[in-house]
């Protein structure tokens, strides 16, 4: 029941509202085409000057009539003994159309009534094909020829009719060829294409948004005009709502994330100060328990900071302290820390290049960028870690480990926040999934980028590029 | 010695009271701001523990009341642990800022360090008549005062500590390192821009009454009291 009602009222609303079907949009653009071209060539001939003839063959009742007429000329000349022009300007022929009689000697020919001057009969004379044709020129159109014998000699009869304004058909009719051609070309050129752009334009709208909103931009919309009822204005819309859900979801996933690490802050404060409390009272026995929560205690309150570092960077609320500063001072830095981890590990870090140059930088946001992608490289590398910086156009840092890799369907996924490629190792080594996903945003903060690859010889690699200040 | 703790998270100010009780202090805590500055207006504490949100009143707000009329040594509890609340707390003259969750030996430590500058200080009070006199700049080192042309400087005691140590050293270079360190009683963790801060404020401050350039910054390293003629 519903369901027929439910057709009702869209087969009703077809009826009102035409515009908002993408058929009926499609129907009216391509008669409108049509409608154009015709009009356009309507246009034309009339503003052009023609002076031409064109004919085509006489058939059916006119051909008949005219026969009719040439017989009964034939016969009222023999019969009253009359000549022809007599017999042509007779009352009965006079007041029929003008008639025209068209000798072998052109100044022989007849007509049985006076000509209007601009009327130019003799090119009748021209007639090629003595076959009954319908002969169109500007001013008239002519009927015949049909032969005349009678005892002056032999003559040829057109029924002429004079037309003041040349019948349309005709006028197109008379136009060159090449000139219909290009008007119907380039009218429906045009109709076509803005046809093409009001049908496209909004599908490629909504390609760009889809492009960008899977790239991770949730704030791109597709532009489509409210105005637009048909089934893309209303698949424009839908997207667009469906992509203000998807932020709205994401953004409010991301702020319970934030919100729930702040909100952790303040028992995390509590049972540090209560282990403190603890430690000072315990015996030997207890104590080291309670350095144990004391560790682990340490350790939640690294994961909050670092969720709650990511959603900043993430939500870009992180009031970045710029300064201009050389990027050496910071690498040297960090790479000193680095040194230090990797000895305790019994690895080796080789480092190839400077990049001392001046770059526009947080450098607590650079400096921690710098250390996660070392602390991941000393961690998965089996002996050294190389690292390459150099400078020209922009700051390229790379860092390379000779470990296991990574498989490269994995490679996008590194820098998710809380990924992790295998289940069991990462924990044993104290990472808390969010390192990666520091220094990528850290990076984008400062319109870098950060790529991750796999080197043909095992080991993943880091390419940082900076930009360098513009000067 | 007589701490305040304005902190809404009642839990928290039990068990700081209690643990520093055991260290030998003697702790007041209060849950609003208002109360808070109220009570830091009308007596004299060793030092203030501020937390940045309060009911009534926040951090900030008492923070720059209470600077108006005294230069009570102030640890802030950054609960958001953002640089920019860092940054603006030390601005409007804390003299030190701990984040939250912090480690109640690293909480120990600062307040020992402030307090103990202030002690030695007592004590000295008594050999009172030691003054610098550094291009313009008066330090009394009895009276914990700098001054210009007889004009008092209101400096707090973090940074009246930071620019007496650069006059003693006027000329030479005083490291970031060593000011964190002898100032601030900590070592200078990277990437710390809090001594920055300090000086900054010292120099708008000398600015007011002077012109020219009186601390410079030597990039990288640390900074240099400039001696004048």
């Amino acid at each position: 029941m519903s369901l027929s009602k439910g057709n009702k009222v869209s087969s009703m609303s077809w009826v009102k509202h035409p515009g908002h079907y993408l058929f009926f949009k499609i129907f009216i653009w391509f008669w409108l085409t049509i409608i154009g071209t015709v009009t356009a060539l309507i246009f034309l001939s009339n503003i052009t000057v023609i002076n031409a003839v064109s004919n085509e063959p006489l058939h059916g009742p006119m051909e008949k009539n005219l026969i009719y007429t040439a017989k009964s000329i034939e016969r009222s000349v023999v019969k009253h003994k009359r000549s022809l022009s007599n017999t042509l300007s007779h009352t009965r022929l006079s007041k029929r159309k003008l008639l025209y009689l068209s000798a072998e000697q052109p100044e022989d020919s007849l007509t049985n009534k006076d000509v209007p001057i601009d009327v130019d009969l003799s090119l009748l004379n021209f007639t090629k094909s003595m076959s009954p044709q319908i002969i169109f020129t500007e001013k008239y159109q002519a009927f015949g020829p049909i032969q005349i014998k009678v005892p002056e000699g032999n003559f040829y009869l057109y029924e002429i009719d004079i037309n003041n304004q040349p019948p349309l058909f005709i006028r197109l009719k008379l136009m060159p060829s090449w000139m219909k051609v290009s008007i119907a070309m380039i009218a429906s050129l045009i109709l076509s294409f803005l046809f093409s752009r009001n049908l496209i334009a909004p599908i490629n709208s909504l390609k760009k948004a889809a492009v960008r909103l899977s790239a991770g931009d949730l704030g791109a919309r597709a532009a489509i005009s409210v105005n637009r009822k048909d089934e893309l204005g209303v698949l424009g819309r839908d997207f667009n709502s469906m992509a203000n859900q998807l932020e709205l979801l994401i953004s409010s996933q991301k702020r319970l994330l934030a919100d729930i690490s702040h909100e952790l802050r303040s028992p995390l404060t509590r049972l540090k100060m209560a282990t403190g409390l603890a430690q000072m009272q315990a015996n030997d026995a207890s104590q080291s328990y309670l350095l144990r929560i004391e560790k682990e205690a340490n350790q939640l309150d690294k994961m909050i900071a670092d969720v709650l570092q990511v959603s900043r960077l993430e939500a870009k609320s992180q009031a970045l302290s710029l300064q201009k500063q050389s990027l050496q001072i910071i690498v040297d830095h960090v790479i000193n820390d680095a040194q230090f981890e990797a000895k305790q590990n019994n690895k080796q870090l080789n480092i190839v290049g400077a990049v001392d140059v001046n770059i526009n930088c947080d450098e607590g946001l650079i400096a921690s960028a710098l250390e996660n992608l070392l602390r991941n490289a000393i961690k998965y590398a089996h002996n050294t870690i190389s690292i390459t910086l150099k400078h020209a156009d922009a700051v390229y840092i790379e860092i390379c480990d000779d470990g296991p890799g990574v498989p490269n369907g994995q490679l996008s996924k590194l820098c998710e926040p809380f990924f992790r490629q295998s289940d069991a190792r990462d924990r044993v080594s104290g990472g808390t999934g969010l390192g990666l996903a520091i220094a990528k945003n850290a990076i984008a903060a400062h319109d870098g980028s950060l790529v991750l690859s796999n080197k043909e010889q095992g080991g993943l690699c880091a390419n940082i590029t900076l930009p360098l200040i513009k000067e | 010695m007589k701490l305040l703790m304005i902190d809404d998270d009642t839990g928290l100010c039990e068990l700081l009271s209690e643990y520093l009780t055991a260290q030998g202090f003697e702790i007041q805590s209060v849950h609003d701001g208002e109360q808070g500055l109220k009570l830091a207006q009308a007596n004299d504490y060793a030092l203030i523990l501020l937390d940045v949100m309060l009911p009534t009143l926040d951090g900030f707000e008492v923070l720059k009341q209470l600077r108006q009329t005294k230069l009570t040594p102030v640890i802030m509890l950054t609960a958001k642990g953002e640089d920019f609340d860092r940054i603006f707390g030390l601005e409007l003259g804390a003299d030190d800022y701990i984040p939250k969750p912090f480690n109640h030996r690293e909480l120990l430590a600062r307040v020992k360090a402030i307090t103990r500058r202030i002690e030695h200080i007592n004590s000295l009070n008594l050999a009172a008549t030691s003054k610098l006199l550094v291009n313009g700049i008066t330090v009394n080192l009895a009276a914990r005062e700098a001054s210009i042309d007889s004009s008092t400087l209101t400096l707090t005691g973090t940074e009246y500590e930071i620019l007496t140590l650069l006059c003693k050293n006027a000329g030479e270079v005083v490291s970031k390192e060593q000011i964190s360190e002898e100032v601030l009683g900590r070592r200078l963790a990277s990437f710390d821009r809090s001594i920055d801060m300090h000086v900054s404020n010292i120099r708008k401050k000398i600015a007011e009454h002077i012109s020219g350039e009186r601390i410079k910054t030597m990039r990288g390293t640390g900074y240099v009291f400039i001696q004048g003629e």
